[in-house]
C-alpha cells in the first residue's frame, strides 16, 4: 500500500476516525494501531508478518533481560546476541544472493569454480528500517537512555507503526516510547503540521519525482552511451532532485500522518543541497540514518576520541557500512566508500586551513563579508557536485553503466534529446526550494492550523485534486522501498 | 516545523502540578474539537475528490481483479464518472491538464516564441496605456 494511492487514503480515513474514537481507552487504541500497522505491512506480503514479529520479540526479550541484570559482562552479551540476531536476519534476506554471487566470481577468477547454494530470496519491505529500530531499542536500554518496556504491545507498535515501517524515518525508542505513555493529544498544531507535510510530500513525490524519473532520469541512465553530455549532466542533476523529492516526500507524508494520529517524529531532511560541506550535507540528508550511524557505529568505533588517523578510519568505516546498508551491490559500496573518503579528506583539509590560516574572530568589514559569502557559495556548488558524482554510482545498475555515464560527460557535440524547458524548470524550482527560509514550513503550518473545518477541507481536497491533475498517471514505487 | 509539536509537549509538561488537571481537561477538550474539525475536513476533501477527480476513481477500480463484486464496483464507478463528466465537474481537471500538457510539450523554440508573444503583448499594453495604439473597439 503506497502512500499516494486511494487504497492508502481509505485506510488512513478508517484508522484516523477509529483511533481517535477510542482515544479514551489508550490500551485499546494502541492495540488498534498495532493491528492497523500489521495489516498495512501484510498488504505487501503477509508471509513476512512472522519475521516482523520475530524481530520485535528478540528485541523485546533482550530489553527485559537487560533490565533484570546489572552484570556488565552479561549485559554486553545480551546486547551482542540481540544485535547479531537482528543483523543475521537482515544479512540473510538482503545480502545472501550478493555474497554468493561475489564469492562465485572470486572463486572463478582463481580457477576454483564451485556449485554454490544459490536460492531466490525475496527482500522483505522495510527490513533495514525495522532492524535498525530494534537495535536502537536494545542499545538505548543498555546505555540507560530508555527503560525496557514491559508491554509487548508498546514495543511492537514502536517497531511496526505504519507511517515509518517501510521506509523510515528511523525512529528512536527514546523519542517514541515516552509518547506511548502520555495521553495522546490532537491539537491545532498537529493538524497544521500534518496537512502541510502531507500536501508537500505528495507534490514532491507525485509531481516532481515522478516526472523527473520517467522523462529524464530513467531514459538517460538506461543507456548513457547513446546520449550527449548535456543530457547526462542534466540527468544527474535531475536524479539529485528526484531522489530528494522521492525520499523526503515519503518522509514528509510519514511525519504528517503520524502527526494527525497524535505522534511526533523527528525531521528527516533539512534542505540538504544548500550544504556548504559534506559534513553539513550529512547533517541535513536522511538525518535519522546519519544520526543512527553516528550514535551506534561511529561513536562505538571511537569517534574522534583517539587521534586524527583513527577518526579518518572511523569516518570511512561508518560511511562504507552505510553504503552497504543501502543495498547489496558494489555500486552502493563505492558510494559509501566515496562519501567516507571525502568526509575524511574534508576534515583533514579543514584542519590544515585552520592551522595555516585561522579564521578571523573579530568582526570584519564589507570585504570580509563578501569573501565569506563567496567561500560559502563555492562550498555549496562544490558539495552539490561531489554529491551528484556519488549519485551516479548510487543510481547506475553497475560499474559499467556508471563508467559509461562518466565517459559520456565529455561528449558535448551531440544534440540534447531530453533537456526540455519543462524538466529544466522542474529542477530549477526544486533547487530554489532548497534555499527558501528554513521556517517556511512552520509559517505555513501556523497559517493552516487556524483554518476552520470547511476551509481546511477545501485546502486538503483542492490540494490533492491539483496534484492529481498535474501528476503523471500511475504511482511509481518509492526509491527507498528497495532498501 | 516539527518544533511546533515539540513546543506543545513542553508547554504541557511545564505546568505546575496543581494546574496539570486543568491543563489535561483543556487538552481533552482541544483534542475533541481538533478531531471533529479534522474529520469534517477529511469528509469534505473526500467529497470534493469524488466530484472533481472521478477519473482517478475509474483508473483505480480498473486495476481490480475480475469478480462479480469488483465488476459491480467498476460499473458503478464508470457510471459515476460519466455523470460527473456530463455535469462538467471533470472540466477543471481537464483544463489544468491541457495547460500543463502544453507547457510540458513545449520545446526551446516554442518557449522563445511564447516569450516573444508575451513581450509583444506587454509592449502593446504599455503603448495602449500611453495612447500610442488606437483602441479598435472604440
Amino acid at each position: 500500500m503506497l502512500f499516494p494511492t486511494i487504497e492508502f487514503g481509505i485506510f488512513f480515513l478508517v484508522v484516523f476516525a477509529a483511533s481517535w474514537a477510542v482515544r479514551d481507552m489508550p490500551e485499546l487504541r494502541k492495540l488498534f494501531l498495532l493491528g492497523a500497522s500489521y495489516f498495512f505491512y501484510g498488504w505487501w506480503d503477509w508471509r513476512f508478518l512472522g519475521l516482523l514479529f520475530l524481530s520485535t520479540l528478540i528485541n523485546y526479550l533482550a530489553g527485559l533481560a537487560l533490565e533484570r541484570t546489572e552484570h556488565v559482562g552479561f549485559r554486553k552479551f545480551i546486547v551482542g546476541v540481540a544485535v547479531v540476531a537482528g543483523l543475521s536476519i537482515l544479512g540473510f534476506f538482503k545480502y545472501y544472493g550478493f555474497f554468493l554471487t561475489s564469492l562465485s566470481v572470486l572463486l572463478e577468477s582463481v580457477g576454483l569454480s564451485r556449485d554454490l547454494p544459490f536460492m531466490q530470496v525475496i527482500l522483505p519491505v522495510g527490513i533495514s528500517f525495522f532492524t535498525f529500530q530494534g537495535i536502537s531499542y536494545v542499545v538505548d536500554i543498555y546505555r540507560g537512555h530508555v527503560r525496557a518496556e514491559r508491554s509487548l504491545t508498546n514495543v511492537m507498535l514502536y517497531i511496526s507503526f505504519f507511517p515509518q515501517l517501510v521506509a523510515g524515518p528511523i525512529v528512536r525508542a527514546a523519542d517514541f516510547l515516552p509518547q506511548l505513555h502520555r495521553p495522546v493529544r490532537l491539537t491545532r498544531a498537529h493538524i497544521g503540521v500534518g496537512v502541510v507535510l502531507i500536501l508537500s510530500g505528495l507534490l514532491k513525490k507525485m509531481f516532481v519525482a515522478n516526472y523527473l524519473a520517467t522523462e529524464l532520469v530513467d531514459p538517460v541512465f538506461f543507456d548513457p552511451t547513446v546520449v550527449g553530455a548535456l543530457d547526462l549532466l542534466i540527468g544527474v542533476y535531475g536524479y539529485a532532485i528526484q531522489i530528494y523529492c522521492d525520499f523526503s516526500g515519503y518522509s514528509d507524508i510519514a511525519i504528517g500522518v503520524a502527526a494527525l494520529l497524535g505522534y511526533r517524529f523527528l525531521e528527516n531532511f533539512d534542505q540538504p543541497y544548500r550544504a556548504a560541506s559534506l559534513q553539513d550535507f550529512w547533517r541535513r540528508w536522511h538525518i535519522s540514518l546519519s544520526t543512527w550511524l553516528r550514535d551506534y557505529l561511529y561513536v562505538p568505533l571511537g569517534g574522534n576520541r583517539h587521534g586524527e588517523v583513527k577518526t579518518y578510519r572511523n569516518l570511512f568505516l561508518t560511511m562504507f557500512l552505510g553504503g552497504i546498508w543501502h543495498g547489496a551491490a558494489w555500486t552502493f559500496v563505492f558510494w559509501g566508500a566515496f562519501h567516507g573518503s571525502m568526509l575524511a579528506v574534508e576534515r583533514y583539509a579543514r584542519r590544515q586551513i585552520e592551522f595555516f590560516a585561522p579564521a578571523e574572530t573579530a568582526p570584519g568589514g564589507l570585504m570580509t563579508a563578501l569573501g565569506n559569502g563567496a567561500q560559502h557559495l563555492v562550498g555549496i556548488v562544490w558539495t552539490f557536485h561531489l554529491v551528484c558524482f556519488a549519485w551516479i554510482f548510487f543510481r547506475a545498475d553497475s560499474f559499467a553503466t556508471a563508467g559509461s555515464y562518466l565517459a559520456g560527460l565529455v561528449r558535448w557535440g551531440e544534440t540534447s534529446q531530453y533537456v526540455t524547458p519543462f524538466l529544466v524548470w522542474l529542477i530549477v524550482i526544486a533547487m530554489i526550494f532548497q534555499f527558501t527560509p528554513r521556517h517556511l514550513g512552520r509559517w505555513l503550518a501556523k497559517g493552516v492550523q487556524h483554518l476552520p473545518a470547511p476551509l481546511l477541507g477545501l485546502l486538503l481536497g483542492g490540494g490533492i485534486w491539483l496534484i492529481w491533475a498535474i501528476a503523471p498517471e500511475g504511482v511509481a514505487p518509492f526509491i527507498y522501498f528497495q532498501f | 516545523m516539527l518544533d511546533l509539536l515539540h513546543e506543545i509537549e513542553r508547554e504541557f509538561a511545564g505546568h505546575p502540578e496543581e494546574e496539570v488537571s486543568e491543563a489535561e481537561r483543556l487538552a481533552v477538550v482541544e483534542t475533541r474539537r481538533s478531531f471533529r474539525r479534522m474529520l469534517q475536513a477529511l469528509a469534505l476533501a473526500t467529497v470534493l475528490l469524488l466530484f472533481f477527480s472521478s477519473e482517478r476513481l475509474v483508473t483505480w477500480v480498473n486495476g481490480f481483479e475480475v469478480g462479480s463484486v469488483q465488476d459491480a464496483i467498476v460499473s458503478v464507478s464508470t457510471d459515476w464518472h460519466s455523470l460527473m463528466a456530463d455535469a462538467g465537474f471533470t472540466m477543471p481537471a481537464e483544463t489544468v491538464r491541457a495547460e500543463l500538457d502544453e507547457l510540458h510539450g513545449a520545446d526551446w523554440a516554442e518557449l522563445r516564441r511564447r516569450i516573444e508573444r508575451e513581450r509583444a503583448r506587454t509592449r502593446d499594453g504599455v503603448r495602449f496605456l500611453r495612447g500610442a495604439v488606437p483602441d479598435s473597439k472604440s
